[in-house]
């Protein structure tokens, strides 16, 4: 995989596509400043020129194409699935770019088994689970969604790269900020009692919060408004 | 081979000090041998509190840089012969004192005593470090104040990154009434949040300023309320299971109902 990323790129049309490793695969980055014909050429080469002999045995890579502004006719699009359909040693992931943060499962959750206190800043790249408390004035920062097994008096920032479907979910319902994405909720002026089994989420540009029962539901919804997209 | 213990808040003027006189003191009580450390250097109080501050002629910075030996420095008590302060330095700068130097302090305290108290200075930089090194155990003082419990929160989790021994908790100057209008945190919200191990609460006492004013520790006068608390404190120390004293026991006594009435309280 190596090799073939620093292997210097034979024929003129050299530069159009950048390959970079990713963690689940590979990423071309298509220049925008070639013609979709030169593209084309010089993928359809780097994918027949790399052969691997005695890996005949070797999963498939992911790849994914990422096309920057470029908008491809319905005939480029075939075109471009045609030439991975023909191609065992490789598999086309997406044609929009590297992977967003949600659709990495694999990644892995960050549990920790204890309290978090004051002026302590726990941050993963991720989903994060706390089995304790978070008091005031410690914070979580996941790029993934929040889960505390225990009261949430501090701050929790959920989807901290952007996501806008990460929630942040607490036993016990007390926080003085939650963030979701770009979003940013602070607790009453005025103390009430900390709320049991919730979980924030945003609904549009606000947010919301909702007992902890519905959250199968808004997974659901989820699901279903993402294969409409 | 005796055991350090330091006592620390975060927040400053939560009763550090006031505690470390009267644990040291009430461990000398109980016959035990003691020295106080004063690690608060610029700002030094214990010597005061103590009554001791016209007997200092070296100090804590003294010894870290060789100007004395540390028996010169110490300073024995005026009622105890067993129980003995090193004071801090009031004059020079408080990076004087090195993280290694404390350390090897404590150490040779911890040889020739049965129990070394060392006073924390308020905040946690250079002097909240120079006071934990060298400790095996601490004793986290808080009032029942949001914002001293948010600070002992942020040191209890300072303390647990250097690997200290999960601290133990006293809960200074609560005043039962206002606990009871539920205008005061209540030990039960504060245990919630810090999840510590309670090693005593001191009720708020007049006594306590008085007897510092003076230079004689609380614990000395066996007719305050505080006094029997940091006295059951050291003995909680020594590993005796003594019971916490109720806060609603001034009211709830006949006699005391009677007094109030007729105003003696």
């Amino acid at each position: 995989m190596s090799s073939f990323a620093n292997s210097p790129s034979k024929g003129a049309r050299g530069n159009s596509i950048a390959v970079k490793g990713i963690r689940n695969g590979l990423l071309f980055s298509i220049a925008d400043d070639v013609s979709f014909a030169d593209a084309f050429a010089e993928l359809t080469e780097k994918l027949q020129g790399e052969k691997r002999p005695g890996e005949k045995d070797s999963p498939a890579v992911a790849v994914y194409l990422d096309f920057g502004d470029r908008e491809l006719s319905e005939e480029d699009d075939s075109a471009v699935r045609e030439l991975f359909a023909g191609n065992e040693d490789f598999t086309l992931e997406s044609m929009e770019g590297a992977p967003q943060v949600r659709d990495l499962r694999h990644k892995d959750p960050y549990v920790l088994k204890s309290t978090v206190r004051s002026g302590q800043v726990i941050e993963h790249d991720g989903d994060i689970v706390v089995i304790g408390d978070v008091n005031p004035g410690a914070q979580l920062i996941a790029t993934g969604d929040v889960y505390i097994m225990g009261y949430l008096r501090g701050s929790a920032h959920a989807g901290a790269s952007g996501d806008h479907r990460a929630i942040v979910a607490a036993t016990y319902f007390d926080p003085i900020q939650v963030r979701i994405a770009g979003v940013i909720r602070r607790a009453p002026e005025r103390r009430v009692q900390a709320a049991e089994m919730e979980f924030a989420y945003l609904d549009g540009e606000h947010m919301a919060i909702e007992k902890m029962e519905a959250l199968g539901q808004y997974r659901a919804r989820g699901r279903t408004s993402r294969v409409v997209v | 081979m005796g055991e350090a213990i330091v006592v620390t808040s975060g927040k400053g003027g939560v009763g550090k000090t006031t505690s470390s006189a009267n644990i040291g003191t009430a461990l000398a009580l109980l016959g035990k041998k003691v020295c106080l450390m004063d690690t608060d250097i610029g700002l030094r109080n214990l010597d005061v509190v103590m009554g001791l501050e016209n007997r200092i002629i070296f100090d804590i910075v003294d010894v870290a840089t060789g100007g004395c030996r540390l028996e010169q420095a110490l300073i024995k008590d005026k009622r105890f012969d067993h129980l003995f302060l090193l004071p801090a330095a009031q004059t020079k700068d408080k990076l004087a004192l090195s993280v290694d130097a404390a350390r090897a302090i404590v150490g040779k305290l911890k040889s020739q005593f049965d129990y070394v108290i060392i006073d924390c200075p308020a905040g946690i930089e250079h002097g909240f470090r120079v006071a934990i090194t060298g400790a095996d155990q601490a004793i986290v003082v808080t009032t029942p104040e949001q914002a001293a419990v948010r600070d002992a929160d942020r040191v209890i989790g300072l303390l647990e990154a250097e690997h200290m021994p999960s601290p133990k908790l006293i809960i200074n100057r609560i005043k039962a009434h206002m606990v009871r209008n539920g205008d005061m945190l209540d030990i039960d919200d504060i245990i919630g949040i810090l999840s510590l191990d309670l090693l005593g609460v001191v009720p708020d006492d007049e006594h306590v300023i008085k007897a510092a004013n003076q230079g004689e520790p609380t614990v000395l006068r066996p007719d305050s309320r505080a006094s029997i608390a940091y006295r059951n404190i050291a003995r909680r120390i020594l590993g005796d299971p003594v019971p916490l004293m109720t806060l609603q026991e001034e009211q709830s006594g006949f006699l005391s109902r009677m007094k109030k009435m007729i105003g003696l309280r």
